[in-house]
């Protein structure tokens, strides 16, 4: 049995962080049921041209798994229908605007009604309460706002842009706390609301240079540098665009890698062999490395490096990743079959427990309204002319 | 400003969770911070010199040596010193036997001889959730690599594709960049409280394997997503059309306008140029055709403006518009203290000083920490009982 299996949530999110939230809890077993409208589909299954074309950029990964009915929010009976379904769920997660649950009648206290322990989740840019509640925003503005995206960059180059992994770290935060929420209610019967904001997600990400920053110090933007490792950084190798990682923790690990690099005929100046030097004279190092890894295949160099103890990696492509044997033994790379039969490769939840094997990935994206027979029929016990009815007056819709 | 509610222990959604921590690396710190935050009592198992980590940079300015990476992470927790011979193992049974989740990054090869293999805690402590947080996971045939945040964070993804954006345009012969910090390591400490929790959900032991390459993959899984969509992704190309990273006056700010409504927010809020309402730009693929011309214009245009000027009419106008907010504007913002972001903690050397808590608040109110990272050995010494010793001389 999967770790979560009994627990159904009520999905209202859209966009990115709130749907991969629900993603990450419907792979570790929930049933996580996907609330959209033919008038107001989630926009990630709509194109956005400013990715630069015209098809739908990413839904299927988070959609994956997730069963799907049509309820039009606009509608007074469509929010009736959405409370019997919240009803007769554990959790209800949301990501809309703070303030939209509440206008369309659905904020936690009129949920509290329908269900008195329900965990109501909230993802947002900001928050549910403070002065920029209201924001709209995306990731690199998360990423903007919280600070991560500020000290991210060349040390003499803008601030980055964080793309979807920011999005989904939210969403990965949003999980973890809603397991807490349902480990309190079973504590103590009671349910709560979760109020998740995306860019203090961004700046949990920093929070020792929040805390430097507190006590007085201003913290930089620093490339791959780092304030104590050298060498550390991505070197270019003999291939063209094909990187290698190599972070060097201590003077162990550089006599070893001195070795390597004498090997290869260069000469070691030996006052390398303090860290302290070999942190105040990163240029030097760097261009040791440098020399050193221009030669090399890059495969082979992150093996030797490993070999010896040495922290290395290549800079991998998404191609490397996806056919790589250790990340598919772990099943973190998984293959699923679209709706047409062909088959891409997907990631499955960061998460292997000993005593069950199934979690992950077992059905692909629905297609709206594909799962109305049985949450509508069976679960709610609504009949097929009262569907009829409500499919009529464009509330299932 | 958020009233100060003080919360209770025993009302924090962990309340009564007991976890031992035995981490060397941000990864299972970061797990056994959030659980502290959420309530759980957290013991850290300390070395006879210190946590690794209480000596890793940055350090707090004015404080020789403390570390604020420590001092984040630690906070909340208590602090036990073991024994020094830690190939023998050092967490003590009665420890164990208290615990509900054991949260470490011992590598592989170590745990036999620790006594912290899967087999030997199953047997011994069937009620325990075994938690290992490791670079590359504790099975898989690179489960005895070792990693840094860097090479984490490119044997992930991520890392080949960043910079993207204005950053990639000025320098496209550069190496990739990693996120600043411990971005792959803190997905991965996320990912290990979720795994935690979830088996804590289904209420017997287990070991749980989380490993940050995984994590930082998971949360990167678009990119995979859109190999299978016949798309190969590379920094240079992964930029927005247009918007994005401006330069300011007196800063940067990040501007995207994925809605055709935000698209005409940001018509208005440039005052209608001529190049932006002759017509041709009403098509949205138009525009992504012609992004980096409409960027020529778009960054001429934000050089003449000062940052709060042009962030605060955006987000009137409905466009989405943020500042590069640098720490000390994090730390110093109106929105972060009206929610109690921060809770002034004491740290050794540095006195009291603002902490970032946690990222989200519960029942509508931010979460309070126990208290900042305790001194080494501050709940005691751990001393090991004669069943201890005896558990550990039949290894």
């Amino acid at each position: 049995m999967k770790p979560l299996s009994g627990i159904r949530i009520a999905d209202f999110t859209v966009h990115a962080a709130g749907p991969f939230f629900t993603h990450m809890l419907s792979q570790l077993g929930a049933e996580c049921i996907k609330i959209e409208s033919a008038l107001r589909p989630d926009i990630f299954r709509k194109p956005h041209p400013v990715y630069g074309r015209n098809g739908p950029a990413s839904f299927d990964q988070v959609a994956s798994n997730k069963l799907s009915v049509r309820i039009n929010l606009k509608h007074p009976d469509g929010v009736a229908l959405a409370k019997r379904l919240v009803a007769a769920s554990d959790v209800a997660a949301e990501s809309f605007r703070p303030g939209v649950m509440n206008r369309l009648g659905l904020s936690y206290d009129e949920l509290r009604k329908v269900k008195q322990d329900i965990v109501m989740v909230s993802v947002s840019s900001s928050g549910q309460s403070g002065p920029d509640s209201h924001f709209a925003g995306y990731a690199p503005l998360f990423g903007a706002w919280g600070g991560l995206g500020y000290l991210t960059g060349y040390a003499d180059g803008p601030p980055v842009e964080m793309r979807h992994v920011m999005d989904h770290s939210v969403g990965l935060n949003a999980a973890m706390a809603t397991i807490a929420a349902l480990l309190q209610r079973r504590r103590t019967g009671e349910g709560t609301h979760v109020d998740v904001a995306a860019r203090e997600v961004a700046s949990a990400a920093i929070g020792e240079a929040l805390l430097e920053a507190a006590a007085g110090g201003t913290p930089r933007r620093m490339g791959n540098g780092d304030l104590r490792m050298s060498p550390h950084g991505a070197f270019a190798t003999r291939d063209p665009d094909r990187w290698l990682t190599i972070a060097v923790d201590d003077d162990r690990q550089w006599l070893a890698f001195a070795a390597l690099i004498e090997q290869a005929g260069r000469t070691v100046d030996a006052n390398f062999e303090s860290a302290s030097y070999r942190q105040t004279h990163q240029v030097l190092v760097d261009e040791l490395v440098a020399g050193w890894a221009a030669q090399q295949d890059a495969e082979e160099a992150a093996r030797l490096l490993q070999s010896h103890g040495i922290p290395a990696h290549v800079s991998w492509t998404t191609e490397d990743i996806a056919a790589d044997p250790h990340l598919r033994a772990r099943r973190t790379i998984i293959d699923v079959a679209e709706p047409d039969g062909r088959m891409r490769a997907a990631i499955g939840v960061p998460i292997r427990f000993s005593e069950t094997s199934d979690v992950g990935i077992v059905r692909g994206t629905p297609r709206l309204g594909e799962d109305e027979d049985y949450v509508f029929g069976e679960l709610l016990g609504i009949g097929a002319a009262e569907r009829q009815r409500l499919a009529d007056a464009q509330i299932i819709y | 400003m958020v009233a100060a509610v003080p919360v209770n222990q025993s009302q924090k959604p962990l309340a009564g969770i007991r976890v031992v921590e035995l981490s060397q690396g941000v990864a299972a710190a970061y797990c056994g911070r959030l659980l502290a935050v959420l309530g759980a009592e957290v013991t850290l198992l300390e070395p006879p010199g210190g946590h690794r980590l209480r000596a890793e940079p940055p350090f707090l300015p004015g404080a020789a040596g403390s570390s604020a990476l420590f001092a984040y992470l630690a906070a909340g927790k208590r602090s036990y010193v073991h024994e020094a011979d830690a190939g023998l193992g050092v967490v003590p049974d009665e420890l164990l036997r208290e615990a509900h989740i054991l949260v470490h990054d011992v590598p592989v090869a170590e745990t036999e001889a620790q006594g912290l293999d899967s087999e030997t805690l199953a047997q011994r402590f069937p009620n325990l959730i075994n938690l290992s947080v490791l670079p590359f996971g504790a099975q898989g045939p690179k489960a005895d690599w070792r990693a840094e945040e860097i090479n984490a964070i490119h044997a992930a993804g991520e890392g080949f594709l960043l910079p993207n954006g204005l950053s990639v345009e000025l320098f496209p012969d550069r190496p990739p960049l990693k996120i600043y910090g411990h971005f792959a390591a803190v997905q991965a400490g996320v990912a290990a409280a979720l795994g935690a929790l979830s088996a804590l959900w289904v209420g017997k032991g287990q070991s749980v394997d989380v490993s940050v390459q995984d994590a930082a993959l998971a949360v990167g899984c678009f990119a995979i997503q859109r190999l299978g969509d016949g798309s190969v992704e590379h920094r240079a190309g992964r930029s927005f059309k247009y918007g994005g990273v401006l330069e300011c006056r007196d800063g940067f700010v990040e501007v995207l306008t994925l809605e055709e409504r935000q698209w005409q927010g940001m018509v208005e809020l440039m005052d209608r140029p001529a190049w932006a309402t002759d017509g041709t730009l009403d098509d949205p693929l138009e525009r992504s055709r012609r992004g980096a011309e409409l960027n020529g214009h778009i960054r001429a245009w934000a050089r003449q403006h000062e940052v709060a000027e042009i962030v605060g009419r955006a987000q009137a106008l409905g466009v989405p518009m943020a500042r590069y907010n640098a720490p000390a504007d994090v730390l110093n913002g109106p929105h972060e203290r009206a929610r109690g972001l921060f809770q002034t903690v004491e740290v050794d050397g540095a006195g009291p000083t603002p902490m970032l808590v946690a990222p989200f608040h519960f029942g509508g109110a931010p979460l309070r920490l126990r208290g900042g990272p305790p001194a080494l050995g501050a709940d005691g010494p751990v001393t090991m009982t004669e069943t201890s010793l005896q558990a550990r001389a039949a290894r």
